[in-house]
């Protein structure tokens, strides 16, 4: 076994009566029974092959340092860049793994919707998260998500009433600061979408100061039929920090989901994304864009499951890669037996900037299907020599001429973010100011 | 004083040669004509003024302004006044037209230590220039050329030129592609553009376009050196006659 497991279970085993929800017995049980598979199957290592790229070692031999107090002095100007609309915004700030209420917002929304500290909730309405502890993925790739299902210490609760619509986006924000040794941080967001409702949530991640630390976060969503949710996740950690995530979506009949990724952060970045489409008429758009340099590894494993008939996906996913950053993708879209009615189109597209980045971008379908419509593209390039030739002939010097061709790559995903606020917002986090007009 | 002298020039393309020792000069306020056979090296001459890395000198010397420009870099080159308007203009897509020439603009006012325009005042110094071409607002937001038609392209080359000002124009097949209102067009912006203190070099099959923008001089390139020069009654000729005639001294 190593050190980052056996300090996971020796947290669990001294700290347990601390960990929100033990006195509710569906919680308590949950959390056991996550930590006693996370301790059957281990941390994933390159051996499973969900995991073959994914260079876990030195995160697993390093022990873990849990953060239990409440947050730092911090002001809301120390967070500004972070922040999407510090003044009318809503959003809830957790510093090092625990809500602030001082640097959150939420007293202005609409009625119908309740968030909270998932800390706070499994304390006071634990029923509430009941539902959800059951339908966590499962599987001896699971690793990491066990130990967030057994340790997390909160996360934002977001719970939208039927027909509800959140007219502004809404920001769950993430900061970690500096500490003399690296810290662990274990969020589990859990958004509730009632039926024919509509909301934007922005989970976004960041670094205060330029030390390392790990996060290990899990977001479950859940889309009630023909819910309409925009899920945006920012992952902008400094690039000594490591961050491994899952975010699951289940959705009901007739439900929208919009998932978009923007990845520029972590020395070492793996996001899971599961969709679930277990409802007909449900539909999804898959969207990421990540930029990795140095020596960055960036890896994303996406699962979109059709598993009722008349569903649809439609994913896109680009990265742009520089010095000696890797970058993996792995899409896997999934059709079983008897479904019909399916369309799905999944492209990914890849920009390798220097002799030493390396891709492996790997589109996986596994249709079992006849009544699918499916396309699916991959590929890799590098720059174009006459285009840059061309930006050169009208004074822009490599760098510029770079940076400009590197916009127009992402472009065409960043364009798709409305409001343009919330465009731009995500265009300076990504530095790649100028590539949307 | 020239703006451009051209002594014996000699350039490959892939170990090709394709220029056999071009002599040419352009003097300061000139427009000259540059015509010849398709392949006869027309572009390949525009592309190693430009500065184009597949181009390479092997023998002869490019003078601009009496500098040689054979160590100057491409973007440097068009900092200091050259441009290049390209016979195929590449396509960006997810890069706008505003962002290009903001860029571009913005480059060459930092080579000489001018202020940069803010985004506002930038957009209204272009406005007078999209107008004059017949450009729609939304042109600026396109992504360049990307999807545009071939006259559409070269439209978008000439605003370039007419944001940038440059000292040297080099405008290959400018005419190409485009219809009989939109030559005309360009046309009356190459004209606007003409002073004492820049010259141009046409490249172009047709007499159409010199109709409308008269040249100081027309030369003709074949066997990779300019064969002939004359006024406009060589590019008339040549309309009329075709090179046939020409390749004779060729050989
Ligand atoms: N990358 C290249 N590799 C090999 N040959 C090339 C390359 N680029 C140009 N050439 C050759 O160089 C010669 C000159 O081409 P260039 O484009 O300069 O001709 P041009 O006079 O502009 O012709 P046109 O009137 O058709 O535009 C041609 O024979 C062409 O095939
Ligand atoms: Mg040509």
């Amino acid at each position: 076994m190593n050190a980052f497991l056996e300090g996971c279970q020796k947290q669990f085993s001294e700290q347990s009566a601390h960990l929100p929800g033990w006195n509710a017995l569906p919680i308590r049980n949950s959390r056991q029974e996550a930590m006693q598979r996370g301790a059957q199957i281990g941390l994933p290592t390159p051996q499973l092959e969900t995991w073959k790229y994914t260079p876990t070692r030195t995160l697993a031999q390093s022990r873990p340092r849990f953060h239990t107090e409440g947050c730092v002095g911090l002001d809301l100007e120390d967070l500004e860049p972070l922040l999407l609309d510090r003044r009318e915004g809503h959003r809830l700030v957790f510093i090092n793994g625990l809500l602030s209420r001082s640097l959150s917002r939420w007293q202005d929304l609409p009625a119908g919707v309740r968030v909270d500290s998932m800390a706070n909730l499994a304390r006071q309405a634990p029923s509430l998260l009941e539902p959800c502890l059951d339908r966590f993925l499962t599987g001896n790739d699971q690793g990491f998500a066990e130990i967030n299902h057994a340790l997390w210490l909160d996360g934002a609760f977001v719970q939208i009433s039927p027909g509800v619509c959140l007219s502004k986006p809404l920001q769950l924000l993430f900061v970690t600061t500096a500490f003399q040794e690296p810290i662990v941080t274990l969020p589990w967001n859990l958004v509730l979408a009632g039926n024919d409702t509509q909301a934007m949530v922005i989970e976004s991640y960041a670094s205060l100061g330029r030390s390392s630390h790990f996060t290990n976060a899990y977001t479950t969503l859940m889309l009630n039929a023909g819910a309409r949710l925009e899920h945006l996740l920012m992952l902008t950690e400094t690039t000594a920090a490591q961050h491994v995530g899952t975010v699951q979506a289940i959705q009901q009949a007739r439900s929208h989901l919009d998932s978009r990724i923007f990845s520029v952060g972590g020395a070492l970045t793996r996001q899971d994304v599961q969709i679930m489409l277990a409802g007909e008429g449900s539909r999804c758009l898959q969207e990421g864009v990540f930029l990795a340099g140095g020596r960055q590894h960036m890896d994303f494993h996406t699962w979109l499951h059709h598993l009722r008939s008349d569903t649809r996906s439609e994913q896109l996913f680009k990265g742009i890669l520089d010095g000696q950053a890797h970058g993996v993708f792995n899409g896997v879209v999934r059709v079983p037996q008897g479904v019909k009615q399916i369309r799905a189109s999944q492209k990914t597209a890849n920009l390798l900037l220097s002799d030493t980045a390396e891709i492996d971008a790997k589109p996986q379908l596994e249709i079992h299907s006849d009544a699918v419509q499916c396309n699916h593209g991959a590929s890799v390039g590098t720059l174009d020599p006459d285009a840059l030739f061309y930006l050169h002939s009208r004074g822009l010097d490599l760098e510029t001429a770079r940076r400009v061709l590197v916009h127009g790559f992402a472009a065409e995903l960043l364009q798709r973010v409305q409001p343009a606020a919330v465009r731009e917002w995500v265009a300076q986090r990504l530095n790649l100011e100028g590539s949307a007009p | 004083m020239n703006i451009l002298e051209l002594r014996n020039l000699h350039v490959t393309v892939m170990n090709k040669p394709i220029l056999n020792g071009v002599d040419l000069s352009l003097k300061a306020g000139e427009l000259h004509a540059l015509m010849g056979p398709n392949g006869s090296g027309k572009s390949t001459l525009a592309n190693v003024l430009a500065g184009r890395p597949e181009c390479r000198v092997t023998a002869g010397q490019m003078l601009y302004r009496e500098r040689d420009l054979w160590p100057i870099s491409p973007e440097e080159r068009a900092r200091e006044g050259i441009f290049l308007g390209f016979q195929n203009p590449v396509e960006i897509p997810g890069v706008s037209n505003l962002r290009l020439l903001k860029e571009a603009y913005n480059a060459q006012r930092r080579h000489h230590r001018q202020p940069e325009l803010d985004a506002v005042a930038f957009r209204a110094h272009l406005r007078d220039r999209t107008a004059q071409l017949g450009l729609p607002e939304e042109w600026l937001l396109r992504p360049v050329n990307a999807g545009f038609s071939g006259g559409e392209k070269k439209r978008n080359e000439l605003l370039q030129l007419m944001l940038l000002e440059p000292r040297l124009a080099i405008l290959d097949e400018i005419d190409s592609g485009l219809d009989i209102d939109a030559l005309t067009l360009v046309a009356e912006g190459i004209n606007a553009l003409r002073s004492t203190e820049r010259s141009m070099l046409l490249i172009t099959h047709y007499p159409r376009l010199l109709d409308q923008v008269p040249p100081d001089r027309v030369h003709v390139l074949m066997g990779g050196r300019v064969m002939l020069s004359g006024g406009m009654e060589l590019a008339r000729k040549l309309e009329q006659q075709g090179y046939g005639w020409l390749e004779e001294m060729v050989t």
